[in-house]
């Protein structure tokens, strides 16, 4: 643990430099931009809840990818369950008419539920015919990706407006927001929590976890491999699920075109990054959320386009896992060395 | 007829992209690396080449310039995945998410542009009439008259065929997959063949790159590859990486990439013809278990 902590802060710094160094190489004041970086996602209240909400999709799909990467399913499918959840979240806002706190839990069980059948699929696809759900997951993606815009751009489509778009959903279905900040951040700590106590103290969450380090050890030792699975990808499709439903319920309020664009991408970024664990990928979510809306300010008040972004979390995903096994070598190294001067 | 002929030609132009970076793979894959950053390097491939182009006036500048970019990404990967050791799964996704986000910023940076540049000055890759075979009625205009880079594509595939199996370093490659230890014990490092491996794979992604901006449309939009380098992983997996099984796997995947194309005009709505090349995939992966589940 101590050891993550210390890979992760030190890759995080060493990626921040060579970000620096890109931004001058291409003639821009690297103190200056990571000054309103930080101004615009962490310094003031309006933009600390801002970043927060952002944080929402990101957390979840990285939570998302997190348990299905150290379960074993290599699921890929976060963008389409994302969308199919948010989908879900939308028709249970437009057609369903119920009371504001009952209107909220209807369409959050829509989105849970829309975002497991569609992982569903590609996990009945793969106990029936043994298809790889890697690649199925992302075929998946784009299925998923093309049907949500056909039906924004025909039966949901909302005449009134100029690009394809759904009507808003009912506003019993919006989240409320407290004090400024947006209440689907506290749907994201119960779903973090949740999560928590599942992989690191629940037995299933045992039994997941030995099946993703070695599954024939696993079924040895009498988990029911084939059943785990299962319910693995119906939880990871479900999380992500709950993250495009959040992006309904308490951001847009409708189903716009391209929502949700990279954020599970990122999520399953996020999940590389923290090597699968939990916690982590709750910290390195908040870190590329404040880093996403601080690229807003930072385009503002300097030269550098908000993309540059991208490129900065590419480069600390790639240090930090680098830096984690590179680390992990340094460190045996002297421990080795330590010990046999004990011995001497 | 002419549908006919306009099919045929739909098929061979969407093919080769898919081919190109197939064929890239089917390299990393013998040489046993779970590579999975084609995408990452079609794309890098595909905005270089409009870079080239625009600037130096040429085509065939573009092209040495995609391929410069393919393998830029190709050093990092080497770097990462086969000198640092990091996981070659979680490197490929960090480099996919690198050239979206690279691509995307530099598109802004350098030419002041979002979603898309297009620009006269950009030089497309010429189309070639084969000299002979051009004034045979059926046959000239089903083979002849294409952009210079499906017969390149067509060559990739022979020449790849004979390297992988007929050849010292095909051999090497080979065994570098089946077993690494043992090729290094026997002399030849397994991480040196496996850096060539990665070298070849690059290059042929660039040409795939510099086809989709400068041969298959003639402009960069953002993330243009479109998922291309994923399908051509799964062709890669359907055939175990063998070139001519990826050629067959990638006209079909042509075929229905054109039959979009012509589908557009019809009464279906786009979206779901454009759902075709995807669902096509998924099928003949249930095709391909069946197969399997029949061998055992």
């Amino acid at each position: 643990m101590r050891k993550q902590v210390m890979s992760g802060v030190a890759g995080v710094f060493v990626a921040l430099v060579i970000g620096a160094v890109i931004m001058l190489v291409q003639g821009f004041n690297p103190v200056q931009t990571y000054g309103a970086l930080l101004q615009y996602s962490l310094f003031t209240v309006p933009a600390l809840a801002a970043t927060l909400a952002r944080a929402v999709p990101l957390v979840l799909t990285g939570l998302s990818a997190s348990i299905a990467f150290a379960s074993g399913p290599v699921n890929l499918g976060q963008p389409g369950q994302l969308i199919m959840g948010a989908m879900g979240a939308t028709l249970v806002g437009l057609f369903v008419h119920a009371p504001a706190p009952l209107m909220i839990l209807l369409c959050i069980v829509a989105s849970l539920t829309a975002g497991a059948l569609w992982s569903g699929v590609a996990a009945m696809l793969r106990r029936l015919f043994s298809m790889d759900e890697f690649i199925v997951t992302l075929m998946l993606n784009f299925i998923a990706d093309y049907f949500a815009l056909w039906l924004i751009t025909y039966p949901l489509f909302d005449p009134a407006a100029l690009s394809p778009m759904t009507l808003p959903v009912s506003t019993a279905a919006w989240l409320p927001s407290i004090g400024g900040l947006n209440t689907s951040v506290l749907v994201m700590l119960m779903a973090t929590v949740f999560c928590w106590l599942v992989m690191s103290r629940g037995r299933s969450g045992y039994e997941w976890r030995m099946t993703g380090q070695n599954a024939l050890f696993a079924r040895i030792g009498g988990c029911k491999v084939d059943a785990n699975y299962v319910r693995v990808m119906l939880l990871t499709g479900a999380l992500a699920g709950l993250a495009g439903g959040l992006m309904i319920l308490g951001g847009s309020h409708r189903f716009v075109k391209g929502l949700g664009a990279s954020y599970a991408w990122d999520g399953i970024m996020i999940a590389v990054v923290a090597g699968n664990g939990i916690s982590g990928t709750f910290l390195y979510g908040l870190l590329f959320s404040a880093l996403q809306q601080g690229a807003l300010g930072m385009e503002l008040i300097t030269a550098v386009p908000s993309e540059f972004i991208d490129v900065l979390q590419a480069v600390i995903v790639l240090i930090v896992v680098a830096g984690r096994v590179s680390l992990n070598l340094v460190l045996d190294y002297l421990a080795t060395r330590r010990r046999l001067r004990e011995a001497q | 007829m002419n549908i006919f002929f306009g099919l045929v030609s739909a098929t061979l132009v969407g093919a080769t992209p898919i081919l190109l970076s197939a064929i890239g793979g089917a390299f990393t894959f013998y040489a046993g690396i779970f590579n999975i950053a084609m995408e990452g390097m079609m794309l890098m491939g595909a905005f270089c080449a409009v870079l080239g182009s625009y600037f130096l006036h040429s085509w065939l500048a573009g092209i040495a310039c995609g391929i410069a970019g393919a393998l830029v990404m190709a050093g990092i990967f080497v770097l990462f995945a086969v000198r640092l050791h990091t996981d070659e799964f979680l490197t490929g996704i960090a480099l996919n998410l690198f050239a979206v986000g690279a691509t995307t910023f530099l598109l802004r940076d350098i030419f002041r542009v979002k979603g898309a540049f297009t620009n006269a000055g950009i030089r497309a890759i010429p189309t070639v009439t084969l000299p002979l075979l051009d004034h045979i009625p059926v046959v000239g205009r089903l083979l002849s008259g294409y952009n210079a880079m499906v017969y390149v594509a067509g060559l990739v595939v022979i020449v790849a065929a004979f390297a992988i199996f007929h050849t010292r370093f095909g051999l090497r490659l080979r065994a570098a997959g089946y077993n690494a230890a043992c090729l290094s014990s026997s002399g030849v490092p397994a991480s040196t063949v496996r850096i060539w491996s990665l070298v070849i794979c690059a290059v042929c992604c660039g040409l795939a790159g510099a086809y989709l901006s400068l041969g298959y449309v003639r402009l960069f939009s953002e993330n243009m590859s479109a998922g291309r380098g994923w399908i051509s992983l799964a062709a890669i997996i359907l055939v175990s990486g063998n070139p001519w099984g990826i050629a067959i796997i990638s006209l079909l995947f042509g075929f229905f990439d054109g039959l979009t194309v012509f589908l557009q005009g019809s009464r279906i709505p786009t979206q779901f013809t454009a759902m075709i090349p995807y669902a096509a995939t998924l099928v003949s992966l249930y095709f391909y278990s069946l197969r399997r589940k029949g061998r055992t």
